[in-house]
């Protein structure tokens, strides 16, 4: 499951507030899901994005624009603090690619780190550029449907197919039902026991569409220390097509 | 009668049936022979293990900030935020008696990347002087040249060299997380390439200045994760660090001092192990001395029996045959051990001294992440040499025992009239 993904695909399940609610609610857990995670795919994105992360050593914010093309490319720049301002990741055509400013060179991550943390964030770069569709990956059922705090939600349970090359062992998720928008995601690893949390705040209308402005991702292990995600201005269907993503885009420092 | 006239009647009885004496002794001699020398072998190979173990990059003693261990967080620098007076501290932790060598280490994780290859790395911040002194790493140099302080200069492995397709002088990016929470990154040139034969570490560590690496993760030259020590008697170590622990403890360092046995307990469990193996040996090889002993000293009390019907008509008390017999096997004990100290003891010193080399039957092999030679080198094993001498006696002693005390209990009468 791609946390990063999920924001642009919870930003598009706006397109369920025009649906009438008796359709929604007949479809099944797997159809909700997959929906939620179709609706962004072969559509792009461009959004401006402040990122806090608190650790036990350190806390500090970053500034960054993210461009995307449904789920395969993708490119992340941070504009601030000037230290950082320049470094750029790029997701293109399976590849991920890092450009460092300071040094003026790009270079490719090999497989083997995409579980590693993204700019020492609580982001891992796979939670940015995962590409998998979610029900090919997991099974997914309806935990629970009704009322918690107020509001009607659904709650689903995903686990992981036998086949699937995932590093998760399960996920909950809550979902409210009127607007179909994500509450909170657990992950738990392969053990059960649960890893982190990602909890989902601040609903507004952006560019065309509803969209949690607010992401927070907290692991159990370290309750001290977070990272925080806010979208201060996020656009929909602006035209981009994968010739955007290039090598020569990641270097370039106005787009 | 005086108990030296039986010791001279049972030496002398020895020289009744040389060849059969000759036999015999030479069975126990060859026990003793082979005690000793694998013992000598197997020690050498554990001290083999533990120098190689240890010699390559960890060392026999380190120092780190007390909550560096388990974790290994690059937070958790030898005296915290501030750091310390690094070149003080190495100095006092040199100061030990047990200790030869101290250097100062910085630790980081990260990427080395030639832009279209990139390999995940641990980065070794090292003063390019001091850790020769320590480790065998860098001496381990197979092609260009060690790193210069001040400089940005790396030295990696033979395994990533491979995989990055980096050689001796090309540019490669250098990506570590700072502690800062910034990524800290910069061109790096290859200055050499190293090759220890373990591919485990030639292809992770990244040897780079101390200061190089300090200013890469934003730590400040007075913080650093490591003291890292050489202890030429590895078994001096564990004290060594108790004596050192108490030292910086008293000077108001928050510190742990590991020395190896805590840092690779699998080498000492094997120690032990082959410790426990020794007296295996030691009972396998005189049982079955045992049986060839006793079956001689059975045939030559057995030719003897009407001395001893005589010794016991004449009045001789049993005690007295059974002892005279015991005395003709210490006498052959002793027979056995001067030949097999004369054969064992320069082969001790020659394969201790020039190790047998069998590189040309197989090549190199690891254990237990330590790299060995195919050779057979021996330490000394002082304690065996006397534990195998009074196991050389005792397996003479229980050997004749039972043909003694037949002999003791000859009847006389019948024995004479051949009966």
């Amino acid at each position: 499951m791609s946390s990063w993904s999920l924001v642009r695909r919870t930003a598009l399940a706006a397109c369920f507030v025009a649906l009438p609610l008796s359709a929604a609610q007949r479809q099944s857990a797997q159809e909700i899901v997959d929906r939620v995670d179709q609706l962004l795919r072969g559509r792009s994105s461009r959004g401006s994005v402040t990122m806090e992360v608190v650790t036990e050593h350190w806390s500090r914010t970053l500034e960054m624009d993210i461009w995307s093309l449904g789920t395969e490319y993708s490119l992340i720049r941070i504009t601030s603090p000037s230290k950082d301002a320049g470094t750029a990741t790029l997701r293109a055509e399976n590849g991920i690619w890092n450009y460092l400013p300071r040094v003026d060179r790009t270079i490719k991550l090999p497989p083997s780190l995409m579980g590693a943390a993204w700019m020492g964030s609580h982001f891992t770069n796979d939670d940015l550029v995962k590409e998998s569709r979610i029900i090919d990956d997991y099974d997914i059922e309806i935990g629970y449907e009704g009322r918690r705090d107020g509001v009607e939600i659904w709650e689903f349970v995903l686990t992981p197919k036998p086949e699937a090359a995932v590093i998760w062992g399960r996920i909950e998720e809550q979902v409210r039902q009127s607007d179909l928008m994500p509450v909170w995601v657990r992950y738990y690893d392969d053990a059960g026991d649960l890893a982190r949390t990602m909890s989902f705040e601040d609903y507004r209308w952006m560019g065309d569409r509803l969209v949690p402005a607010l992401m927070i991702i907290r692991p159990v292990d370290k309750p001290e220390e977070h990272t925080l995600l806010r979208y201060r201005d996020l656009a929909f269907d602006i035209g981009l097509d994968p010739s955007f993503f290039s090598l020569r885009r990641l270097r370039r420092d106005r787009n | 009668m005086a108990a030296s006239v039986w010791r001279r009647i049972g030496w002398r009885n020895l020289g009744r049936n040389r060849r059969r004496s000759i036999l015999a002794a030479s069975m126990l001699a060859v026990g003793y022979f082979s005690v000793v020398i694998l013992m000598g072998w197997s020690k050498g190979l554990v001290a083999e293990m533990i120098g190689n173990g240890t010699g390559i990059l960890t060392g026999q003693l380190q120092v780190h900030a007390a909550d560096y261990q388990p974790d290994k967080s690059v937070h958790a620098t030898i005296g915290g935020r501030e750091g310390t007076d690094v070149a003080a501290l190495v100095n006092a932790v040199r100061a030990d008696p047990a200790i030869e060598a101290a250097t100062p280490r910085v630790y980081g994780g990260g990427l080395v990347s030639t832009g279209s290859a990139t390999a995940a790395a641990v980065f070794l911040g090292v003063d390019p002087e001091l850790e020769p002194q320590v480790s065998r790493i860098m001496r381990a140099l197979e092609r260009g040249r060690h790193p210069r302080r001040g400089a940005n200069e790396l030295l990696i492995g033979a395994e990533m060299a491979r995989s990055l397709g980096a050689e001796p002088g090309d540019t490669v990016v250098v990506v570590a997380p700072a502690v800062d929470g910034s990524l800290g990154n910069d061109l790096f040139v290859v200055s050499g390439i190293y090759s220890t034969g373990l591919a485990d570490l030639d292809r992770t560590f990244a040897l780079m200045p101390i200061d190089a690496l300090q200013f890469l993760m934003a730590l400040d030259p007075t913080r650093i994760h490591e003291i890292a020590t050489s202890v030429p008697d590895p078994w001096q170590a564990a004290e060594a660090a108790e004596r050192l622990s108490s030292l910086l403890e008293a000077t108001g360092f928050a510190v742990g001092v590991e020395s190896w046995a805590t840092l690779r307990p699998e080498m000492v469990e094997y120690a032990q192990l082959s410790q426990a193996f020794q007296w295996i040996l030691l009972f396998i090889v005189f049982g079955m001395a045992i049986f060839g002993v006793a079956n001689t000293m059975l045939m030559a009390t057995f030719e003897r029996r009407y001395e001893f019907a005589l010794l016991l008509a004449l009045g001789a008390t049993p005690g007295v045959i059974v002892r005279s017999v015991l005395w003709e096997a210490m006498a052959l004990g002793a027979l056995a051990l001067a030949a097999g100290a004369a054969i064992t003891f320069p082969v001790m010193v020659w394969w201790h001294r020039v190790p047998l080399d069998l590189s040309w039957l197989f090549g190199d092999f690891t254990m237990l992440g330590a790299l060995m030679r195919p050779v057979i080198r021996i330490e000394y094993p002082w304690l065996m040499t006397v534990q195998a001498a009074v196991a050389l006696f005792l397996t003479a002693a229980l050997a004749a025992l039972y043909p003694a005390i037949r002999a003791a209990r000859i009847p006389p009468a019948d024995t004479m009239a051949g009966r």
